[in-house]
C-alpha cells in the first residue's frame, strides 16, 4: 500500500508530468488561459490516463511479452487509446450531453496528448504493477490538473497585471511555466 | 521472420478488436438524443452572436432550450432575431408558432456626454470597474462616464465606441441590438435600455439637485431647472422623483430639446427627419 501512494505521490509532483518530464506541454499553454476550461481538461486527461493505462498494462503483458514483438508497443498503444478516446467520447455525448459540452474540443484533442502515451510507457518501463500503473496514472493525472489549475490561475491574474509590452502574452507564460518548473524540482529531494 | 508475422498479426489483431469495441460501444450505448438534432438545426436559424442577452449561455444553449420547450419564445426572447423579419419568419416556420408580431426592440443610451474635467491622474488597472473601486476615476462629476470601455468590451456587436477625448462612449443604434449586456457591466449605472422608437434621451445622469456645486462640476450637466418639463406641451416630458431628473415618453420632445439651457437633451437615431425645428436647419445651411 505505501508502495502505491509513493507511487501516486512521485508522479504527481517529483516526476510531474508536464514540469519535470515535459510531456502535455501543448494543453499546459493552450489550455491554460482560463480555470475552469483548464480543470476540465486536467479532469478529462486524468481520466484517459487511467483507462489508458488500465488496457495497455495487461496488453502488453499478455500479448506482447509472450508474442516476443515489445518493440510494436507504440504502434499498439497509439491505437488502443486512440480507440478508447472515441469510446469515452462517445459515451459522454450520449448519456451526459452538459459534461460533453463543457469537456468539448479538448477530448478528441487528447488522443494525440503525448503525457497520455508517456504514463502507458513509464509503467512499463519503471515495471509497475498492474496496482502500480493505476496509481502511476492517477498520479500523473492529478500532477497535470494541479499543474495546469497554478498556471491558469496564475494566467487569469497576469491578465489583469500591468506587463511589460514585450512579455505580454505568450512570452510571460514561458517565463513563469519556467519558474514554476523550478518550484517543482525542489520536490526532487522528497520522495525516492 | 516469425517476429514479423507476429507484429503484423498482433496489430491487425489489436486494430480489429478495437473497431469491434468501437462497433459494440455504438450499439449497446443509448442513441443520441433527437433533441439534439433538432437543437442544431435551430441553432442554424438563430443569429449566432452568442451575446447572451437571451439568459442562455450562447446561441446553442438556447436552442436547446427552444427544442425542449417553444415557450421561451415569450419569456427571453432572441432580441437581435426580432429586428430581422424574414429570420423571425424562417424560425417561426421551424417551429411552427406565429413569431409575427416582434415589436420595436430596445436599444442602449448612454445619460453621460463627458465634459466633466479631469481632477486627477489614474494609472491602475484599465477598466472601469477597477477606476471606480479605487477612487471613483479621473473626473470631477461622480455620475461621468469613466470612459475606459468596460462597456465597449463586453458588446457583441462592437455598437459601443469611446470617444478618446471626452472619455465617453457613445452607443451607435446601427448596430445596437438591445442586449442589455452593457447595461449590467457599467458601474456608473449610466446606461439605459429604451424603446428603438425613443426620439430623445438626457445626456446626463447627474441626480443630486439639492448640490448646488454639481453644476460646475460639468458644462454639460443637468441643472435641474425642469424647463423641459414646463415647456411640455402634451405631456412628452415628466419629472422623474426618485432620479430628480426628466423623463421622455417616446413622443418627440421638440420645445424641451430647444429650451434646454444646457443642450444636452440629445435626438437619438429614431427622432422623426421632418421635425428639426425650422431655424436651426436653415442656420446650419448658410454655415
Amino acid at each position: 500500500m505505501s508502495e502505491l501512494v509513493a507511487i501516486f505521490f512521485g508522479m504527481a509532483l517529483v516526476n510531474n508530468m508536464v514540469l519535470v518530464k515535459f510531456l502535455g506541454l501543448c494543453p499546459f499553454f493552450g489550455v491554460s488561459k482560463n480555470l475552469s476550461s483548464a480543470f476540465s481538461m486536467g479532469v478529462a486527461v486524468l481520466l484517459v490516463m487511467l483507462v489508458a493505462s488500465a488496457v495497455t498494462w495487461p496488453l502488453f503483458h499478455i500479448l506482447l511479452v509472450p508474442s516476443g514483438v515489445e518493440f510494436m508497443r507504440t504502434v499498439i498503444f497509439i491505437l488502443v487509446i486512440a480507440s478508447l478516446v472515441q469510446i469515452i467520447e462517445m459515451a459522454i455525448k450520449r448519456t451526459n450531453l452538459t459534461l460533453y459540452n463543457a469537456l468539448g474540443i479538448y477530448l478528441p484533442l487528447i488522443t494525440t496528448n503525448c503525457a497520455v502515451l508517456g504514463i502507458t510507457f513509464i509503467n512499463i518501463d519503471n515495471e509497475y504493477s498492474f496496482l502500480g500503473s493505476i496509481a502511476a496514472a492517477l498520479g500523473a493525472g492529478a500532477g497535470f490538473t494541479l499543474v495546469l489549475v497554478i498556471m491558469s490561475g496564475i494566467r487569469e491574474r497576469l491578465d489583469l497585471a500591468d506587463t511589460p509590452k514585450v512579455f505580454r502574452g505568450a512570452p510571460i507564460a514561458f517565463i513563469i511555466a519556467g519558474l514554476l518548473g523550478l518550484a517543482f524540482l525542489a520536490f526532487g529531494g522528497m520522495v525516492g | 521472420m516469425t517476429a514479423t508475422i507476429l507484429s503484423v498479426v498482433s496489430l491487425s489483431a489489436v486494430g480489429l478488436i478495437a473497431g469491434i469495441a468501437i462497433f459494440v460501444a455504438n450499439r449497446i450505448l443509448p442513441k443520441e438524443d433527437e433533441s439534439l438534432q433538432r437543437a442544431s438545426e435551430i441553432k442554424e436559424l438563430l443569429p449566432g452572436a452568442d451575446c447572451g442577452a437571451c439568459g442562455q449561455p450562447g446561441c446553442f444553449a438556447y436552442a436547446q432550450a427552444l427544442a425542449k420547450d417553444v415557450k421561451i419564445l415569450d419569456d427571453s426572447p432572441c432580441r437581435i432575431l426580432a429586428k430581422d423579419e424574414e429570420a423571425t419568419k424562417n424560425l417561426g416556420e421551424y417551429l411552427g408558432v406565429d413569431l409575427a408580431s416582434a415589436g420595436p426592440g430596445s436599444k442602449a443610451i448612454i445619460h453621460c456626454t463627458g465634459d466633466s474635467p479631469a481632477i486627477g491622474s489614474y494609472n491602475g488597472v484599465g477598466t472601469c470597474a477597477a477606476a471606480v473601486l479605487v477612487g471613483a476615476g479621473e473626473k470631477e462629476c461622480p455620475y461621468a462616464c469613466v470612459g475606459y470601455g468596460d462597456c465597449a468590451a463586453v458588446c457583441p456587436t462592437n455598437a459601443i465606441s469611446i470617444d478618446a477625448q471626452k472619455r465617453v462612449a457613445f452607443v451607435d443604434w446601427e448596430k445596437c441590438i438591445g442586449c442589455g449586456m452593457c447595461v449590467k457591466t457599467c458601474p456608473r449605472e449610466l446606461i439605459e435600455l429604451v424603446s428603438a422608437e425613443m426620439p430623445q434621451y438626457l445626456g446626463c445622469n447627474y441626480r443630486a439637485a439639492k448640490d448646488v456645486a454639481g453644476r460646475k462640476k460639468c458644462t454639460v450637466g443637468c441643472i435641474h431647472c425642469r424647463i423641459c418639463v414646463r415647456s411640455s406641451e402634451g405631456g412628452e416630458t415628466e419629472w422623474d422623483e426618485s432620479k430628480d431628473l426628466p423623463r421622455f415618453v417616446g413622443v418627440p420632445a421638440t420645445a424641451a430639446i430647444e429650451k434646454c439651457p444646457r443642450k444636452i437633451i440629445l435626438k437619438t437615431a429614431a427622432f422623426p427627419a421632418d421635425l428639426v425645428s425650422a431655424p436651426s436647419s436653415e442656420a446650419e445651411a448658410s454655415e
